[in-house]
């Protein structure tokens, strides 16, 4: 897709003719010509200037006053001069200024070495100050939240914090507080600053006023080395530069611009997240369980222990991969187990198989759009994902597309969604029905129902025939899958105007296929894909978010039961995720695990409870001792964290991106892929070898649409393989054209309907700082159904299906569909997924 | 070219033939001037320092071992941990980490202090840069010059080291001495 074609000028400054594109703001438009304007609170991708710390001050021809640079325009001819002695006493002058009230602490203060106040005033400063008397004096240090520091009296009010909650998060919780030199930067209500983002004022504040709790006094910049590599703690994957002391030890995590990944944003999970490396809990030797208990063994045994139990195993064995491993991982162990011990059985994803068919229509290039897509849709529509749990980054870009550049935002889910007050259009619909909707909504695209295969019951069109003869509303086809969905004709409607345009771009979460009819729900996205005239012209595109960070490129290079690497047909499908906990103990002997936590986050937990009980051996490579490793594990492999790790991940819009090791492993921790390649040596007989490189190579020629990329191409900023010649690769997949089925009549009853929390994530439980975020279970609910239920908002309830419970406290909200019931998954206690088995569920609400 | 022998020829002068009350002198008299001397000295008594019973004093400014100071009154640790010395060692022989300052453990006057401060002195240079560097003069060069140990670890100062004072003074040479 291309954004429109940029216009440029030619302007002078300091005496230098500089093309400059037309429109930039004159602080950027010098760096054209290596002239370099200090600024303290312009930070474009806050979007529009402030001009509040006034550094930015220079002299344009023709106008009387000094200019702020970082708020002009750069107009042809200009003639802009940044070194006469006016500019220099107001650049003296506003140094001064800024220095009146601020302690100058620096042998104290965090930001020291790296602190742009400190570099200015050395830079542009007169070097010594009039003023003797007193600094204005506040309380410090002070804690803002538990992950920022505040030191107010180093602050210099220049913006930027406030901008960032107020514009870029949007929670509207910093703001300036008191008038004057009495100003100062706080929560209104004075409630710490907790939220998903707020990490990155630590980063934007030009002076040491944020400060990040977990690096306090950690370090300075000649102590450290920064390690740029991709964050895999969700399907976001941004670019993170780690800050690394003595090679062993990640002190920070910082964030490494891409436009083209995450805008340089980054949540507070990634950026804290980074404390789990270093957890005491971590696992760094192998165990092997003896008489019921995980004792610490050497490698040599627990290899030994692992391959006897595959090897016994063979093609009775089946592999579960995480989502934080990478295409490598994921690649090696679909070998271990295809080629080596000849079983089918390997998935990556928590739900039933997708469809090859499916698989390969929705990874046609044509239908894949890029992030920065996002930047110049026409229109966004975000379906059945809350993004800011499931791609935290990806809210971010959805609210800067919908606020600062003006596309309309439809959102499609059932659970009330944080963007909703962005939205130009909010469906709201059963949980689990994603299939009617995505129909529906599918139908109303293409011409309103005209063309809409299933009329309703016979009355029903009748009734809309009369009505339409009366000059009434325009029959519609869709108010039976309308009504199979849970959602409202009117919002479908405005929903579907809204999206009419040449590049809609359609976020979709990948649960929405994990269902019994997930295959079903595809072919209705598809649908819809196909209604908005996606796969023609450049138009838009789809980005689906999977369950797990590097979910699509563990798809692509065969972690799925039905697909080999590059989505190649294979000869005999295995079974999926949703099928072993009934295999296990009976034709599925062994499991291997790597990386993953079925008992965490796979529905049906009471199947899979009864399975990994049942399973002969248990394989488990983690970083923690988790319920599943504790109840089942037979022996236990340590596992790489991300910052320890060589090798690639797909992003959700296919761009393949590269890890690269920032420290060193704890002693005992070997790598994963050396550790499976030794797996597969002993248990084939012959000797693989491979260093990273040379295992990226291999798995990029077995991908046909990978072939071609090296890790040179794919470099520091990643390569999307759409974007390559490779792309012509892919299978070919037509949309499919068929009639979509009858999405299946709801149940009667209050619907459950589950998501996953950003904080309900292994991350809260070990890094120390995000454990206040760990989340109760908590039961969202309708005040309708509450008041019938006799549930008072913050009563214990339990919510129960079939005789399973899961505790929860209740949390009436008013913007819940009544009818419905919201749970979290994946808490550590109480979780959902209890209740959950890829069908839609109606549950019961008692207080406890 | 053609090598010609007189080129090379040196014109030796020579000294009268010995013997003679000439020869004499040269032969005693030469060396009752040189015993003169010895002789003149050995009134004054030994000058050797009975190293290491006695020390050579040294001047005020000499760069020997690094101290850390504390302040007289409060007994805090004047070092608050910032690191500017180790960034401005040009041996890189200083490691600093800092630690948050709590009320009940309070070590230095700022909210951060150096949890951790080591010079390895079998790398330092003596340079002195990490005194200029200092903002809050919480390290001086000392005047210790006996540093010589039987292993490299032992030569990595730790903070509590340094802060100590020296077992043994070196002694000091009045200035203009």
């Amino acid at each position: 897709m291309t954004s429109p074609s940029q216009r440029f000028v030619t302007f002078e400054i300091d005496g230098r003719e500089v093309t400059a594109p037309e429109g930039a703001m004159l602080v950027d438009a010098a760096k054209y010509g290596d002239v370099e304007i200090p600024v303290f609170c312009y930070e474009p991708k806050l979007g529009q200037p402030v001009g509040a710390c006034r550094m930015c001050l220079v002299e344009i021809e023709g106008m009387p006053k000094l200019q702020t640079a970082c708020s002009t325009a750069v107009k042809d001819g200009m003639v802009v001069v940044t070194t006469s002695d006016k500019v220099k006493s107001a650049q003296n002058a506003v140094v001064e200024f800024l220095l009146v009230n601020h302690p100058l602490d620096c042998p104290v203060c965090d930001k020291g070495g790296e602190c742009p106040l400190q570099d200015i005033s050395f830079g542009w400063g007169a070097g010594r100050s009039r003023f003797i008397e007193p600094k204005r004096h506040f309380r410090k240090p002070i804690e803002l939240s538990p992950l920022v520091a505040i030191d107010r009296e180093r602050c210099i009010l220049c913006y930027r914090c406030v901008r960032f909650s107020q514009e870029i998060a949007e929670d509207y919780q910093l703001v300036f507080l008191e008038r004057g030199d009495h100003t100062y930067v706080g929560t209104h209500d004075g409630h710490p600053y907790v939220g998903p983002f707020s990490g990155n004022i630590t980063e934007l504040c030009p002076v040491g006023a944020l400060t990040s709790t977990t690096y306090r006094f950690r370090a300075r910049p000649w102590d450290i080395e920064n390690a740029g590599t991709v964050c895999t703690l969700c399907p976001s994957q941004c670019n993170v530069e780690l800050t690394t002391r003595d090679d062993n030890r990640v002190l920070r995590v910082m964030a490494r611009d891409n436009t083209d990944v995450d805008d340089g944003w980054l949540c507070d999970k990634g950026r804290y997240g980074f404390q789990l490396f270093h957890s005491p809990d971590r696992i760094t030797q192998p165990l092997v369980r003896d008489a019921g208990e995980l004792r610490p063994v050497s490698w040599e045994r627990a290899m030994d222990e692992a391959v006897r139990g595959l090897d016994r195993a063979g093609e009775r064995a089946a592999a579960l991969v995480g989502g934080g491993a990478t295409n490598e991982e994921g690649f090696l162990v679909q070998f271990l187990m295809r080629s080596v011990l000849g079983s089918p059985h390997v998935d990556s994803r928590p739900g039933a198989a997708l469809d090859r068919e499916h698989a390969l229509a929705l990874s046609r290039p044509d239908l894949s759009a890029a992030v920065a897509d996002l930047d110049s849709a026409s229109a966004v529509l975000v379906i059945g994902a809350e993004l800011v749990d499931e791609a935290p980054i990806l809210d971010l870009r959805v609210r800067k597309a919908g606020r600062r550049l003006g596309v309309p935002l439809v959102v499609a889910t059932s659970r009330p969604s944080s963007l909703d007050p962005n939205a130009a259009a909010v469906v709201r619909y059963a949980p689990g029905a994603e299939e009617a909707l995505l129909g529906a909504l599918a139908a109303e695209l293409s011409g309103g129902g005209e063309s809409h295969p299933r009329q309703g019951r016979a009355g029903r069109a009748s009734l809309h025939e009369a009505a339409e003869q009366l000059g009434m509303r325009r029959p519609s086809g869709d108010s039976e899958r309308a009504r199979l969905a849970g959602a409202r004709e009117e919002e479908l409607r405005t929903a579907a105007e809204a999206l009419r345009g040449e590049r809609p771009v359609v976020i979709w979460s990948e649960r929405l296929t994990h269902g019994e009819r997930g295959n079903e729900a595809v072919a209705a996205l598809l649908a819809l894909a196909r209604a908005l005239a996606l796969n023609t012209g450049d138009g838009g595109g789809m980005i689906g978010i999977p369950r797990g960070a590097n979910g699509r490129g563990l798809r692509e290079v065969g972690c799925a039961p039905n697909m080999g690497p590059g989505l190649g047909a294979v000869d005999q499908e295995g079974l999926p995720a949703t099928a072993l906990p009934a295999a296990l103990g009976r034709s599925i002997e062994a499991l291997l695990l790597f990386q993953a936590d079925p008992l965490r986050t796979h529905p049906d937990r009471s199947a899979w409870e009864r399975a990994v009980d049942d399973a002969g051996f248990v394989l488990a490579f983690s970083d923690f001792r988790n319920e599943t490793v504790e109840r089942s594990a037979d022996v236990v492999l340590p596992a790489e964290a991300y910052a320890e790790k060589e090798g690639t991940v797909t992003h959700p819009d296919g761009r393949l991106q590269r890890l690269r090791q920032a420290v060193g492993r704890p002693d005992g921790v070997r790598a994963q892929t050396e550790v499976l390649l030794e797996l597969v040596s002993r248990l084939s007989g012959t000797r693989f070898e491979a260093p990273p490189a040379q295992l990226t190579h291999l798995v990029m020629d077995a991908v046909p649409f990978y072939r071609g990329l090296t890790l040179d191409r794919i470099g520091g900023r990643g390569l999307r393989w759409q974007e390559t010649d490779a792309a012509g690769r892919l299978p070919q997949a037509p949309l499919p054209d068929r009639e979509l089925a009858r999405p299946p009549e709801p149940p009667e009853g209050l619907r459950l309907g589950t998501g996953p929390s950003l904080w309900a994530s292994v991350e809260t439980d070990h890094a120390a700082s995000l454990r206040f975020l760990a989340p109760r279970q908590e039961a969202q609910l309708s005040p309708e159904d509450a008041e019938r239920l006799g549930v008072a908002p913050g009563d214990e309830v339990e919510v129960a299906v079939n005789g399973t419970g899961v505790r929860a406290r209740a949390a009436l909200r008013s913007n819940v569909p009544a009818g419905s019931v919201f749970l979290i998954e994946g808490t550590r206690e109480d979780n959902a997924n209890a209740l959950t088995d890829g069908g839609p569920r109606t549950v019961e609400v008692r207080k406890a | 070219m053609t090598w010609s022998p007189s080129r090379d020829v040196i014109e030796v002068q020579r000294g009268p033939d010995p013997g003679g009350l000439g020869g004499a002198y040269r032969a005693f008299g030469e060396t009752l001037r040189g015993l003169k001397t010895t002789f003149g000295r050995l009134v004054e008594g030994p000058v050797t320092l009975q190293y290491p019973e006695e020390k050579t004093p040294v001047y005020p400014r000499f760069r020997g071992r690094h101290r850390l100071h504390r302040f007289e009154d409060t007994g805090l640790e004047k070092c608050v941990g910032c690191s500017l010395c180790a960034a401005a060692c040009p041996a890189e022989c200083i490691r600093v980490v800092a630690a948050e300052n709590t009320p009940e453990h309070q070590v230095s006057a700022g909210e951060r202090y150096a949890a951790v401060y080591e010079i390895n002195m079998t790398r330092c240079i003596f340079c002195g840069y990490c005194e200029m560097a200092c903002p809050f003069d919480a390290i001086t060069m000392g005047n210790d010059y006996e540093l010589a140990d039987y292993t490299r670890s032992d030569l990595i100062f730790t903070k509590e080291m340094l802060l100590a004072d020296p077992v043994e003074r070196t002694p000091l040479r009045r200035e203009g001495e």
